[in-house]
């Protein structure tokens, strides 16, 4: 008898620990995920993806926004799943800033070089006359 | 009748209920997803330039897919398909920076080669232009040369004919040069040449050889002793005899013309022998620029 109460109690203690844990890591990422969304926000901010992909940059802040009311209104879940999503469409908005800004200055090379190449021509032709 | 209307039905039901039984769980966005993730595949750019974002795309659409084989909400599926299609759109706009900055590096390069090309290309216009002007330089001596070697031969040429001229005592008059051939070269009455007289035609003719421009007029002239018409038909038979005798010579016919003025212009007072001698003769008058002789007055 004895042994069964102490068995019900470790199984009662558990259940608890497992309560809490579960409570625990429901909160500690879910405001981790959500750090780091932010970071990733502002990250893709800096970048310049405002204007280089507005469309994504606006459904990062969007989701970020629900993001924090979710954590503040402690619906966990929500909050790291919107948290996930936001840093997923940042590190778009980044990554497609990135290869705006580096195709713009490729493309402007390569017309410097189409002029430099026309004017070295254009010197050949004047100077063998 | 009725059984050929009940197959088609029945085949569509059998159709459906395949299509139930046999289509895992999935939805329009994890379908997006594997489509994308499909392109980022076979875009060798994106496994090159970008495997990190391409491993994480990767991983992710495994998660959605695993849960769709777990059959697990739609609602979660299209979480975990959101955020691979997320992440592979990610991995394509990584590798097109990196192409583009790769793009970037090597437009760099081309440049500088261009740069090159034109500075050797500047400096070899520069050889060529220096060489040509060198060419310049000395076809301009070479001529020069050639000028200053044909002015001296022209002075040569000129001194000779000078001294031709000197030879046959010829005098610079406003009509031209004169050469005065004497009664000597003439027999006495006669209108054929001595050989004196030859000698004294082969010299006008040489001077006229070198003076391609140059045309005579020749004029014969006698004493007052005879009639008057004796003397001018003798004096232009002298006249005559002397042009052809050039023209034996070689001068073109055109260039000479004749006159006989018989006693006329004297030079001499024809008072004794000598004086009347020194008016029997012929003179040459010669136009070296080829501008017609003055007749006299």
């Amino acid at each position: 008898m004895m042994t069964m109460n102490a068995q019900w109690q470790m199984l009662c203690g558990m259940a608890v620990l497992i309560g809490l844990s579960g409570c625990a890591s429901d909160k500690t990422p879910a405001t981790a995920d959500v750090a780091v969304s932010r970071a990733q926000v502002a990250a893709a901010t800096s970048a310049g993806a405002a204007d280089l992909a507005p469309a994504e940059m606006q459904a990062a802040r969007e989701k970020l926004m629900r993001a924090n009311q979710a954590l503040a209104a402690k619906d966990y879940k929500t909050a790291q799943d919107l948290a996930t999503q936001a840093s997923a469409d940042a590190q778009l908005a980044q990554s497609k800033a990135n290869s705006a800004k580096a195709t713009t200055a490729a493309d402007e090379l390569q017309n410097n070089i189409r002029l430099l190449r026309e004017e070295v021509q254009r010197a050949n032709a004047t100077s063998q006359q | 009748m009725k059984k050929l209307v009940l197959l088609p039905t029945a085949f569509a039901m059998s159709v459906m209920f395949a299509a139930c039984s046999t289509t895992p769980t999935t939805t329009s966005q994890l379908d997006q997803a594997r489509g994308d993730f499909m392109a980022a595949q076979s875009n060798p750019s994106v496994a090159a330039n970008a495997p990190l974002e391409f491993k994480a795309a990767s991983d992710a659409l495994d998660r959605a897919n695993t849960a769709a084989a777990k059959k697990e909400s739609l609602d979660e599926i299209d979480k975990l398909a959101y955020i691979a299609k997320q992440k592979i759109a990610t991995a394509q706009e990584a590798a097109k920076a990196k192409q583009a900055e790769a793009d970037v590096a090597n437009a760099a390069r081309q440049r500088d080669e261009i740069r090159l090309q034109a500075r050797t290309a500047e400096a070899n216009n520069a050889k060529a232009a220096a060489d040509r002007a060198k060419a310049d330089a000395d076809a301009a001596r070479m001529q020069a040369e050639a000028a200053a070697n044909s002015a001296r031969d022209e002075a040569a040429k000129n001194a000779a004919l000078q001294q031709q001229l000197a030879d046959l005592q010829a005098k610079q008059t406003e009509r031209g040069i004169v050469i005065t051939l004497s009664d000597v070269l003439f027999q006495v009455d006669r209108a054929e040449l001595s050989a004196e007289g030859m000698r004294t035609a082969q010299k006008v003719a040489d001077v006229l050889a070198q003076e391609p421009q140059s045309i005579v007029q020749v004029e014969g002239f006698t004493d007052s002793t005879g009639t008057s018409s004796h003397n001018l038909e003798l004096s232009q038979r002298r006249a005559e005899s002397v042009r052809n005798a050039l023209i034996g010579l070689g001068v073109p016919s055109a260039k000479i013309a004749t006159r006989g003025y018989g006693e006329a212009y004297p030079v001499a007072s024809n008072s004794d022998a000598g004086s009347r001698q020194l008016n029997r003769r012929v003179e040459i008058v010669l136009s070296q620029n080829g501008a017609p002789i003055a007749n006299r007055r």
